[in-house]
This record gives structure tokens, C-alpha cells and sequence, in this order.
């Protein structure tokens, strides 16, 4: 380390700082380690006072023998150092907005979470409204009557019991009532003569009030499905929802019946995850159905389903799925605590679940999967995952979920080993593509024409020379409307959707060109990085890459090939902190676990692949007996 | 107050998305790359002369011509005005003359709309006229400092004006692009040395020994390399030149022989050809007392490649004997006129003598460093060639 | 335990986050800074030599750690020395880490501005990384190890295939001849190579935050043991690439070197740019090691809640990057910071040392 009062020689010129043998031939000798505790870069100015020379901004350069000048020197060299005060202002800037982000991160957090506050209350007060049945049968019927008689589709069938001589009413909703089995197991035989009249003979007289319903159950309907409810509350919903409820006199409860005989749809191949070799089963919107898909997977004792009720106004079930003995028992406490905190007045969607049960709200990436397909939710479950069912949708979610999954696909394990590995890896790059190349494209065209290959530069040149925009604009134009062209997509009719393919992708981007609105290579990078974003497995996360690759071109377009690294490392940096359910998001690559590797890039033969995730923690580690 | 604070905070935001960001965007449109640098001694073009005599000049002394050549010429306008030749041929010469080549590049951008970067020079020419008159050090220090210069771009020497090699050529060929290709040649034939690039040159300036760069020639339009010239270590300028065989053989010396070959003429004075299909050689530094002598040992395995001389069977063993030994012969000679040419005519030694020395006896090399071409043209070398003809391609005749 | 939120590091990011905070800066212009010293091609050998010091160093400071389990240099030092002296300590530590933070995020900048990003200004460089790094630390040391888990195999894969491809200029008669001179030039270039690891003194802080402490010093070799061998390589590739007299003449030799060769067929046919690009990740990657360390120091030295002086520290660190004002105040400050490091290691760690070994037998005498 030389005389740093040297240094000042050569000025703030950028192309001179290479010249550093100038300044080294005058302070090459002038080594001093010492000093350290005084401002660092002031230390070594210990140096010959003939040698100090002063840098003042004009370049005046003085020389000092005495010893006071020197002391002079000394100090206006320290001062030298002190940056001026935009550097000051720009220290400020550094402090002060992350400052703000932060606060405004947190502000915006507590808003999110906190929304749900308020409905607690409005439960607590539905809940403590729910009376009971009276068993006074008039006041009963009065009472339900007033509470859901004015839906005009209600209808109440008020009977006599033949044999035993009281009052019955049947409660249904026009169109929900299963009306065969209602006639002949309901109706024929309580309103029927002599078929059980020697129990009658046994009883001698009607059975007390309290086991009355017992009686019924037992005894008279040949009914497989029966419920008892004795709140007005339960029985309200339960009606409304398109059971038949049988209310009898002197009974202080209400029998269902008749199940809701709602239309269901007939099971199908999933849509959304189409593979070619494989199941062709997916969920429906039925619950129950959905379960059974799972049971019928295969046989095993060790599938526990358990439901929950979400909603507050609209009640739904949910189901928790999970393999009993495989299941890391803290992430199941952890999974029904999220799920038992579940409050919003209804559940429309898994997409609902998914995102009241998520640990960051506020990252682009999802935190549980959702798939349509019965064998993908069963590996999970064999993997130590936990499934969400919820009634109405064909979407499950599985939780926890790693950055990974969402790039691997059933088929994966399907093929043969090879072919599996390969299409994965491909996959990886493909993501990689999509979120990348646009950003790469900028600062390769706005910043770094160094760094291209000197043919593909005179060609770039050449063909963009009718470009009139920046990158930037050039790309946003395209990539936006191919956004648009893709929502469009969705929407339309299959026939009219692939026609607008057409129309959009070829016609559109052939004439811009023509037009000289863009340049062929960009047509050719916006298709690719299109064409990568299609072949990720997962919708959701395409969604999100697709979300991230604008944030990165905005990245490049500020600060080039330093700006994609800083977007790349930033998205990094928040996927390390992302956790799904306690477990991080990028695992096993960081925190490493080499025995999960073996399905991670590659999808090792099956015969290797004998413990189960190591990152699932599972309770029974070994796959094979 | 919140709304005060919001409106403050979206002013201050605005201000700085509106204030900063691609500071250094520039669109690759509006830019032109040079890939060809040709430096000649400094003589104004008629162009420049007439724009001086306007009074458009400033300041300089007239020390170097700096061409450029830029690609890609931009197609939509007609500029008929450009200067030099190569016009229509997708490439443009530019000439200006001064004397610090950064000033000069910059010179340019007063005539071109397009800002012209060099991230893609290619090759860099210098004529023998000026590199007399101008260490190499001083003419390369600019291209060795730039941030955007690669160091992978080669340098050649130009026998006539440089900047006329960077028009020869058929037309649509660019010339830089050729003249960057052709070294790769070497493969094909030692005539052509290995490209000397930025990196190599550096390191060849900084030892202060002498070394040699290739050559071009130009005639009827056609650019060729032909011979070397050599660098005089201490001064850093040219001296002379050597021919193509001395530059072959200088590889032969080196053992950096690819795929060569030797013509010669057999007892019947028909030619016949050997390809070098493997080469070693090794110099061998003798040191006894103060004594310094080279051995030099080569060994090559070949074929038999063209054979005018119907009389003889190739496929005999006696007959590939005395071939091999004719081949031997010839290249002696060739061996022996490069050493007379050197070590007599121009006193130099640029064929890794002084390397070999360094790497056996760092300790009299020390000694000898600063004077080593004196001591090189006194020093005695001698040959050990043997050639192995190992077949005879596929005709047994 | 499904769920964990212990601040505790595994074995194998141990030893990545260790050789992350060493590899930096030096890559770039290491070998010119010791052939400047050595004058003969056998600058590998000082950096292998040098290696060797540090690794013992490195020993000494993990033993010294481990008897402290779960413990960093700033808690301990107090319990060895009493509280102010240990603190006067960790403050030290703390200063040369941030010294160290300003320096590589500066030499970031500089490079990146001369190399890719020409007339953008300084601090449009600097400020977006301190904020990147902040973000990242303050996961605390779990997310940065895994952030350098991912980064480590990319870029020391990108590494090695740079000097793979560069053996295509490599010539053995650049190395040669071997010890021409004799050992003395060596170890005169041993001085300086022992400055060009600067940053392995997080080894202190380190073994405090692993999961297994017993593991320590086979784990702290290896950490310290990769960049010296990657040292070690990319001074032999690029000496024998450019040779003796052109490292001398480069103001960074490895860029040159990987500049001075193109790969036609590929579409990067410019391999400085992937070089380029995992630089700057190793950069960020030591930038946040120090970053983190000087945060995590200052706020155990003093109290301070850590998100605190995370923020606190951006502004400083900014001033810290911009107090160099040319390339040679800068060169000079790196080679500050090495002397900075022996000073530290007699300052610190050995008195540490010495005063830990009295008292131990003093109380063993006492018992």
C-alpha cells in the first residue's frame, strides 16, 4: 500500500485509473501496515513529507517540509476522503427506502392477516342462536315454519303413522328429494297397515319420548343412510341443503332420511394435467366420490380422511388426507391447526384453502399444490404429504410443497427411468427460459453488444435498424399482447381459440415485423420463452413465471446483465426464506439433502429410490419392505 | 397527513424513476462495431487534407493513419458521400489521422450518426512504414488498456499500406473476418504462424525479447499472408522481415508443426512430397563453463504424399529409405538458411531459443537476458533431424 | 422436530459458507498481485504456501471456538477477557468485516462499471446490491447458507470450466522454469499471499452456529481448503496462459485471460460473460457473509436488536464502498485489509488464545 495522497493524481477520470503503474513508480517503496484504528483509508499517511503531495478538486498540487504543513496535509487528506454530500444524500436514499418498504411491507402484512378479525365475533353470535328441538311436534313444525318457510320451494307432507297413531311431517326441498326411496322406505312403510304390528304387540304401548328416534331407527325404517339432528339450527341447513328431514311427534329430534340427490358430474379425464400415459381419472366435485377415488387407489389400512367444516355462512366439508405412520406427526398438528383457523364466510374454491392456510402471503409462489389427479395426491400421501379435499371443487391441494414438485409431472415416473430424467431436466431449463431469456434479451441489446457473438451482432443490427423502440418497449409490446392473446385463449372455444392462435401468434407477429414494430429475433425470443412457459407442468406456476419474467425485464432494463443477476439473486434469496409448512421451499437442493437428488433433477431408477423424501421426515423412512 | 406523506413518497418515487435508470442503455441499432484496426504511419487523406484546409482540423500532431473497418453499413440510406473504398460491400473504411488513437476513435464519431464500438475488433494491422518509425508498445498501449477491446484480437504486420488489406478481398467478403480466419490455417501449413493475439502480444512486449508477427501482403486485390516480421526486443521495432519458409521453419524449430509439408526433389530431380502427419522437436541449451551451444532435435513420422517420379515404387522399403533422408536434407537447409538469416542478417533470435535457455539455466539466462540477441548470433546451433515415413497413402504403385 | 428455527448451520453449508467468504475479490486480480511480488512464474507456490499458513490459522481459531460451543467470537471474547476488552475485540472484528464488505462490494461495482456497464454511476451499482444482501440477511445465517448452497455448485462449475477452456492458451514453458531462483522469491511473495484470503477470520463466528461442533475442524479445513486449491488453479492457468510478463502488465489478469479466446459455436462464444456473471454472484455471496457478520457482531457487542442495525448498517456500508475515490486507493485499501487480518490475528486471536489457556490451567490447578 502506497502513499494514498498519491492516488489523487489520477483524478477521477475513468480511463485513467488503469494507469496504475504511474502512480505506483512514486509510492511503490511506501509500505506501512500500521494504523488501523484510525479511519482505514486515511492510515498510511505516515509517509516522507516531501512525498505528500495534496489533492484539492482543481489539482493543485502543493508540497509541505514543515511540520506543521504537514499536520495540514494530513488533515485536508482525511478531508479529501470525505465524500461529498450527494454521496450523503445517497447514504440517506440507501437508509431510507428500505426503511419505508419495510414498514409498508408490514403494514401491508398486518392488513391482510388482520382481515378476518372482525367475523370471528359473527360466529360466536350464530353459534349461541342454535336452540333445540322441543319435541312438542305443533311448535316444532311452527318453528321451522317461520325460520325457513318462506323459501317457496319447501315443502312440508304432514302424515299420520298408521300404526302408532301420531302425527309425522316430512320436510324436503322440491327437486332434491330422492323420491323412490322416499316412497317405498319411507312412506309405504309408516303410512302402511300390518306389517309390523306384532312389534307394536311387543311394545304394547308408544315408546317414551327420548328413545322414540332409537325406535324409529331400529325398528321401523329400512333406511341405510339416517341421521338424527336435534337443532333447529343443523336442521335448518341440512333441509336447505336437500335432505329430507322426518319430524314425528313427540320426538325432540328430526330424522334425515333421504340424502340430497343434487346432479353430479360423471368423472372425467383431468383437464388441466393432461398425460399421455397414465390414469385417466380425475376429481369431480363431490366430495365423497373424490375420497373414494382415493380409497380406491388401494388397499390400505393406514389412509385416514378426516373432515372439518369451513365457512361460516356456507358451510362446506373439508378433508384432510394423509397416510397414518408415514405422516411426520407435527406437520399434520401443524395442517389442522392452519386448517381449524380457517374463517371467512364461505369457501368457494380450494384456491380459497390454499390461500388461507399459506405461510407467505405476500411471495409470488405458491406454497401448496393443487392437482386434479387422485394418483398424484396418493404418491404424495405415500410421500409423507398431507392432501386437502374440499367438497364442490375437483381441485385437492397438497401441502407441504417444494419448489421442485412443481416441475415434475406423474409421467415422470411413469416412463421409463431415462426418458423421465431427460423430460424433467428439460423442464428445469424450460422454467429457466421462461423467466430468463426476455431479461437476458434486453441486456444483451441494451447493454452488452460486447458480448454477443459478432455475426449474431451485425445480423441483430441489421434487423433492427426499423426498430424505432427501445428493448424494453419492443419486448413489453410483444410479450403483452402474447399475454393477452393466451387469456384470450382460455376464454374462448376450443375451435375459436386455436383460430385465434393462429390469427394472434403467426399473422400478429409476421405483420409487427413487416411493420417494423419489432425485430424478427425477438418474435423468435418471445415464441421460445412462450413455448418454455407452456411446457411447465403446473398452471400455477407458470402463472408465477410468468408474473416474474416482467419484473426481471424491468431488472435488465435498468441495470443490464447486473440487473438480471441482482433480479436472479433476489429471487433466490426469497425462495431460501420461503418455507411451506415448515419445510423450505428449495429443498433438497439448500438446505442439501443428497438422498432426495435422486428426484430432483433427475428421476433415479425406482429400484433406488428407497426412502421416502428426507425432507418430509417421515415417520416409516423405507419404501421398500 | 397520511395522504401528505403517500404524496410525498410517490413524488420522491417518481423522481427517482424518472431521474435514474439506463444510464447506460444504448440500443445495438444505433450503434456500428469496428472489427478491423489498420495503423499506418501518419499521412492525411485527401479527405482530411481538404477538411483542414476548411480549418476543421485540431490540435495534433500527425503521427498515425488509423482505418477502421465498420459493419454493418446501414442499408436504408444511399450515403453516397463515404469515404474510401468497400463501399456497397456491407463494410466501410474509415480513415483519420492524429496521434492518440482513442482521440482518433473518438474523431469519428463527428462523421458518423452511429456511436462505434470496438467489442469486436477483430484484427489489428500495423504497417512494417510505421512500425519502424514506433515502438509497438506505444502504437498497442491504447488497444491493451480498452475496456471494450477483446485481448483475443490478433495483430498483423502489413508489408504495404495496411489499410489497403482491408480492402482486398472478393466482394461480400468482409476482409477483417478473413484476415482473423486465416490463421487457422496453421493447421494445414507452418507457413502460417499461430495468431499472435492481444494477450500473446502483451506478454511478448513485456519480455523484451525480440519476436515476429505475421505479414501480410496485398496485390490485385487479394490479401495473402506471406513471411513474418520481426520486433527487435529492446526498441520495439521492426527491422526486417522473413520469408515463408524461414517462418516454416521457425515452427519446424518450436515443434509447432501441424500439418505441414516438405517438397523436395529426389535423385531423378522429380518432386515428391512428405506430409507431416506428427512432429516433436526439442531444444537442447549445451552450457560448459561460459560456453553456451543449441542442439536442436527434431523428429517427424509422415507419408509418402505425391511421388512424380514413376520410376520408383513408394511402397519399398529402401526407396522410403532414401526419400527420408532426402526430406532430412531439405529440411536442413531450410533450417540453416533461417539460421544464417538470423543470427547474421538481422542478430536476433525469435525462434524460442532464449525460452528453452531460461527454462535450463535461469541462472546464466539472468546474465544474459539484456543482451541476448548479441549473444544469441554468436551462439553455435546444430540440427538432429529424423524423419519417419510411416505409409504411403493409398496408392501401393 | 418437523419444523426448525434455530439459527444452526449444517456440516456441508458450513464449509460452503466458509469458502464463500473467502473467495472474492482476489480471483480477479490475485495472480498479478503476487507475481508483482514473486517475479518468477512460481506464484502458485506463494499462494499454496500462504495457503498453508492460513490454514493453520484457521485450526487455531476453531479450536479456540469450539471450547466455546454455540458461542461467536463476540459473546466469547467477553467471557475470556471481561467484558470491555472483549468488546473493544469484537468491535475491531466487526470493523474489519465491514472494511471487508465495502471493499468487495466496491470492487463489484468498478469492474462491473469499467467491463459491462460503462457511465452508469457508482452508487446505481452498489445501493441495489446492499439492499439485495440486507434482504437476504435478514433471514439470518440459515437463508444465506442456503442461498450459498445454490450458488456454489454454479459457480464453481462455471469456474472450473472457464479454466478448462482456457487450457487452450496454457503453455507449460510459462510456468517454467521451477523455483528458477530458489525458494527466496517465493517466500517473499508469501507476504502478500497470505493477504489475498482475507475473510476466513468468519471461521469464529461460524463453528458457533453449527449443528455439530465436534465436526469443526475437519469442516473448517475443507471450507478454507477449496479456495485455497481454486487459488492455487487459477494462478497456475493463468500465469501459464498469459505468461509472466503480461500478468504484470493486466490490471486483471483473469478477465484477460478468459477475454483473450472465443469459443465460435456456441452462443456464449464470449466466456468471460458466464465468468463475469458467477463473479458477481460470488461477490453478493461474500458481500452477505460479511454483511451478515458485522450486523450479527455489532448487535451481540451491543444489544441492538440485529434488524436494526441491519438498516443502520446500509448507509454505512455505502459510505464505507464509496471512501476510495481511484482504482489505486482501492488497491491499496485491499491490500490494508490484509495487513488488517495479521493485525487482528495478533490482536485478537492470539491473546484469546494465550488467556484461555492460562486461566484453563489456572483453574485445573486451583481443582
Amino acid at each position: 500500500m502506497g502513499c494514498l495522497a498519491a492516488g489523487g493524481l489520477s483524478g477521477p477520470d475513468k480511463k485513467t485509473f488503469i494507469a496504475k503503474q504511474q502512480v505506483q513508480v512514486i509510492c511503490r517503496e511506501q509500505r506501512q501496515p500500521g494504523c488501523f484504528c484510525s479511519l482505514f483509508y486515511c492510515c498510511t499517511m505516515k509517509q516522507h513529507p516531501a512525498m505528500l503531495i495534496e489533492w484539492r478538486g482543481s489539482g493543485e498540487i502543493r508540497e509541505n517540509n514543515s511540520r506543521r504543513g504537514m499536520v495540514h496535509v494530513w488533515w485536508s487528506n482525511i478531508v479529501s476522503y470525505i465524500p461529498d454530500w450527494p454521496v450523503f444524500v445517497q447514504a440517506g436514499a440507501t437508509l431510507l427506502i428500505p426503511v419505508v418498504l419495510y414498514f409498508t411491507h408490514r403494514w401491508f402484512r398486518s392488513v391482510v392477516t388482520n382481515g378476518g378479525g372482525s367475523s370471528e365475533k359473527l360466529t360466536a353470535a350464530t353459534e349461541e342462536s342454535d336452540s333445540l328441538l322441543t319435541g312438542d311436534y305443533d311448535a316444532d313444525l311452527d318453528s321451522i315454519k317461520q325460520a325457513i318457510g318462506s323459501n317457496d320451494d319447501l315443502h312440508f307432507r304432514e302424515y299420520r303413522v298408521a300404526e302408532l297413531g301420531i302425527r309425522a311431517a316430512l320436510i324436503y326441498i322440491d327437486g332434491m328429494q330422492e323420491d323412490q326411496l322416499i316412497d317405498t322406505q319411507v312412506m309405504q312403510v309408516l303410512m302402511g297397515k300390518g306389517d309390523f304390528v306384532p312389534e307394536v304387540e311387543l311394545e304394547s304401548s308408544l315408546p317414551p319420548a327420548d328413545r322414540l328416534a332409537a325406535y324409529f331407527r331400529q325398528r321401523i325404517l329400512p333406511v341405510v343412510e339416517m341421521e338424527e339432528v336435534q337443532g333447529t339450527q343443523c336442521l335448518h341447513e341440512m333441509v336447505l341443503t336437500g335432505y329430507t328431514a322426518l319430524l314425528v311427534e313427540g320426538m325432540p329430534s328430526a330424522i334425515l332420511v333421504g340424502k340430497p340427490r343434487g346432479k353430479t358430474r360423471s368423472i372425467t379425464e383431468p383437464t388441466s394435467e393432461a398425460l399421455l400415459r397414465g390414469p385417466r381419472l380425475g376429481f369431480t366435485e363431490a366430495l365423497s366420490e373424490n375420497t373414494s377415488m382415493l380409497r380406491r387407489q388401494g388397499r390400505t389400512e393406514l389412509m385416514e380422511i378426516k373432515k372439518y367444516t369451513v365457512g361460516n355462512t356456507l358451510k362446506r366439508d373439508l378433508a384432510v388426507v394423509y397416510m397414518k405412520s408415514i405422516v411426520n406427526p407435527d406437520l399434520l398438528q401443524e395442517v389442522e391447526k392452519r386448517v381449524a383457523k380457517i374463517d371467512l364466510d364461505f369457501i368457494a374454491e380450494s384456491g380459497y384453502v390454499e390461500q388461507l392456510i399459506e405461510d407467505d402471503i405476500l411471495s409470488p409462489f405458491q406454497q401448496a399444490q393443487n392437482t386434479e389427479r387422485p394418483d398424484r395426491v396418493i404418491n404424495a400421501l405415500m410421500a409423507g404429504r398431507v392432501a386437502l379435499l374440499l367438497d364442490g371443487t375437483p381441485f385437492a391441494l397438497i401441502v407441504p410443497v417444494t419448489f421442485s414438485m412443481l416441475l415434475q409431472s406423474p409421467e415422470d415416473y411413469y416412463e421409463r427411468w431415462m426418458a423421465g430424467s431427460l423430460l424433467r431436466l428439460l423442464r428445469f431449463f424450460a422454467a429457466f427460459m421462461s423467466l430468463m431469456i426476455p431479461s437476458l434479451y434486453i441486456s444483451f441489446i441494451s447493454f452488452h453488444p460486447g458480448l454477443i457473438p459478432t455475426e449474431l451482432a451485425i445480423t441483430i443490427i441489421e434487423t433492427r435498424e426499423r426498430v424505432p423502440f427501445p428493448s424494453l418497449i419492443e419486448i413489453l409490446v410483444l410479450e403483452v399482447s402474447i399475454e393477452i392473446l393466451r387469456e384470450a385463449g382460455v376464454r374462448l372455444p376450443k375451435p375459436i381459440g386455436s383460430a385465434m392462435g393462429i390469427v394472434g401468434g403467426l399473422i400478429i407477429g409476421e405483420a409487427a415485423v413487416q411493420a417494423g414494430i419489432v425485430s424478427p429475433f425477438l418474435v423468435i425470443v418471445v415464441s421460445v420463452t412462450a413455448i418454455a412457459s407452456f411446457s411447465i407442468p403446473m398452471y400455477s406456476a407458470g402463472i408465477t413465471l410468468r408474473m416474474l419474467r416482467f419484473v426481471g425485464m424491468f431488472f435488465a432494463a435498468a441495470l443490464g446483465i447486473l440487473g438480471t443477476i441482482l433480479f436472479f439473486l433476489l429471487i433466490c434469496s426469497h425462495l431460501t426464506k420461503l418455507k411451506s409448512f415448515g419445510v423450505p421451499y428449495i429443498t433438497p437442493v439448500s438446505p442439501i439433502r443428497l438422498h432426495d437428488w435422486k428426484d430432483l433433477f433427475v428421476r433415479a431408477p425406482l429400484t433406488l429410490m428407497k426412502l421416502r423424501p428426507e425432507m418430509m421426515k417421515t415417520e416409516r423412512k423405507r419404501r421398500k419392505a | 397527513m397520511r395522504n401528505h406523506r403517500m404524496l410525498m413518497l410517490l413524488l420522491v418515487v417518481g423522481l427517482m424513476v424518472t431521474q435514474t435508470g439506463c444510464w447506460s442503455s444504448k440500443e445495438i441499432e444505433d450503434l456500428s462495431m469496428y472489427i478491423g484496426l489498420a495503423l499506418d504511419d501518419g499521412k492525411p487523406t485527401p479527405t482530411e487534407q481538404k477538411l483542414d484546409k476548411q480549418g476543421q482540423g485540431y490540435p495534433k500532431r500527425n503521427l498515425i493513419t488509423a482505418t477502421v473497418q465498420i459493419v454493418p453499413v446501414k442499408t436504408g440510406s444511399n450515403n453516397q458521400h463515404e469515404k474510401g473504398a468497400g463501399k456497397g460491400d456491407g463494410f466501410l473504411n474509415e480513415s483519420e489521422t492524429g496521434d492518440s488513437l482513442l482521440q482518433v476513435m473518438r474523431q469519428y464519431s463527428l462523421r458518423r450518426e452511429r456511436a462505434v464500438i470496438g467489442h469486436h475488433l477483430k484484427v489489428i494491422i500495423i504497417s512494417t512504414e510505421l512500425i519502424q518509425k514506433q515502438s509497438i508498445d506505444k502504437l498497442m498501449d491504447f488497444v491493451l488498456r480498452d475496456n471494450d477491446i477483446r485481448p483475443s484480437c490478433i495483430t498483423l504486420l502489413s508489408r504495404g499500406m495496411a489499410r489497403d488489406t482491408l480492402v482486398a478481398g472478393h466482394s461480400g467478403e468482409i476482409p477483417a473476418f478473413k484476415l482473423q480466419a486465416m490463421p487457422r490455417g496453421h493447421f494445414r501449413t507452418g507457413k502460417i504462424m499461430r495468431g499472435v493475439n492481444l494477450t500473446r502480444l502483451d506478454s511478448l512486449i513485456g519480455s523484451k525479447q525480440s519476436f515476429i508477427l505475421q505479414e501480410v501482403a496485398t496485390s490485385g486485390g487479394e490479401a495473402e499472408f506471406s513471411g513474418a516480421g520481426i520486433i527487435k526486443g529492446d526498441t520495439g521495432k521492426y527491422i526486417g522481415s522473413l520469408d515463408q519458409t524461414d517462418v516454416q521453419s521457425i515452427a519446424w524449430i518450436r515443434g509447432d508443426i501441424q500439418g505441414g509439408v516438405i517438397k523436395s526433389y529426389d535423385w531423378h530431380d522429380e518432386p515428391m512430397t512428405y506430409e507431416v502427419e506428427g512432429m516433436k522437436s526439442k531444444i537442447i541449451p549445451r552450457l560448459e563453463g561460459d560456453q553456451l551451444s543449441f542442439q536442436v532435435k527434431i523428429e517427424s513420422e509422415g507419408r509418402m504424399i505425391e511421388n512424380w517420379d514413376v520410376e520408383e515404387d513408394p511402397s519399398k522399403a529402401e526407396f522410403l529409405k532414401r526419400a527420408e533422408k532426402v526430406f532430412e536434407d531439405t529440411l536442413l537447409q531450410m533450417l540453416e538458411h533461417l539460421l544464417v538469416k538470423l543470427q547474421s542478417k538481422h542478430k536476433v533470435d525469435v525462434s524460442g531459443f532464449g525460452k528453452q535457455l531460461s527454462v535450463d539455466h535461469p541462472q546464466y539466462w539472468k546474465k544474459v537476458k539484456d543482451r541476448w540477441d548479441e549473444v544469441f548470433s554468436q551462439t553455435p546451433v546444430t540440427f538432429d533431424v529424423k524423419f519417419t515415413i510411416t505409409d504411403y497413402g493409398s496408392s501401393k504403385k | 422436530m418437523f419444523t426448525r428455527s434455530d439459527d444452526k448451520i449444517t456440516t456441508s453449508q458450513a464449509v460452503v459458507f466458509l469458502t464463500d467468504s473467502i473467495l472474492g475479490a482476489g480471483i480477479l486480480t490475485m495472480p498479478r498481485d503476487i507475481t508483482e511480488k514473486v517475479k518468477t512464474p512460481d506464484a502458485w507456490l506463494s499462494v499454496l504456501l500462504g495457503g498453508v499458513v492460513i490454514l493453520l490459522v484457521v485450526w487455531v481459531m476453531t479450536k479456540l471456538s469450539q471450547q466455546f460451543p454455540g458461542k461467536t467470537i463476540f459473546e466469547y471474547a467477553r467471557s475470556i477477557v471481561g467484558k470491555i476488552p472483549g468488546s473493544m475485540m469484537s468491535l475491531l472484528m466487526v470493523i474489519y468485516f465491514l472494511v471487508i464488505a465495502g471493499f468487495e462490494i466496491r470492487i463489484l461495482a468498478e469492474v462491473n462499471i469499467f467491463y459491462l456497464l460503462e457511465g452508469t454511476p457508482v452508487w446505481a451499482v452498489i445501493i441495489p446490491f446492499i439492499w439485495t444482501g440486507a434482504y437476504l440477511a435478514s433471514g439470518g445465517i440459515n437463508c444465506i447458507a442456503r442461498l450459498f448452497q445454490i450458488i456454489f455448485p454454479i459457480s464453481i462449475f462455471i469456474l472450473l470450466l472457464s479454466f478448462l477452456l482456457s487450457m487452450r492458451l496454457f503453455e507449460i514453458d510459462h510456468l517454467r522454469p521451477f523455483l528458477g531462483d530458489g525458494l527466496p522469491p517465493v517466500l517473499n511473495g508469501l507476504k502478500s499471499s497470505i493477504l489475498i484470503y482475507t475473510g476466513f477470520e468468519i471461521v469464529m463466528v461460524l463453528v458457533g452456529h453449527m449443528q455439530h461442533p465436534e465436526k469443526a475442524v475437519k469442516t473448517m479445513l475443507l471450507g478454507a481448503g477449496i479456495p485455497i486449491i481454486l487459488y492455487v488453479f487459477a494462478t497456475m492457468i493463468v500465469v501459464g496462459g498469459m505468461s509472466i510478463s503480461a500478468v504484470l502488465r493486466s490490471t486483471w489478469p483473469t478477465l484477460d485471460l478468459l477475454r483473450s479466446f472465443e469459443i465460435t459455436g456456441l452462443f456464449f462464444e464470449r466466456f468471460e460473460f458466464p465468468f463475469l456473471v458467477i463473479w458477481m454472484m460470488q461477490m453478493f455471496c461474500n458481500f452477505c457473509s460479511q454483511f451478515f457478520v458485522t450486523s450479527l457482531g455489532l448487535s451481540k457487542t451491543f444489544g441492538i436488536k440485529f434488524p436494526i442495525v441491519l438498516f443502520a448498517l446500509m448507509p454505512i456500508l455505502f459510505l464505507a464502498a464509496l471512501i476510495p475515490r481511484t482504482m489505486n486507493d482501492l488497491f491499496t485499501l485491499g491490500g490494508a485489509i490484509g495487513y488488517m487480518s495479521v493485525f487482528l490475528f495478533v490482536l485478537v486471536t492470539v491473546p484469546l488464545c494465550l488467556i484461555y489457556l492460562i486461566r484453563k490451567k489456572g483453574l485445573r490447578k486451583h481443582a
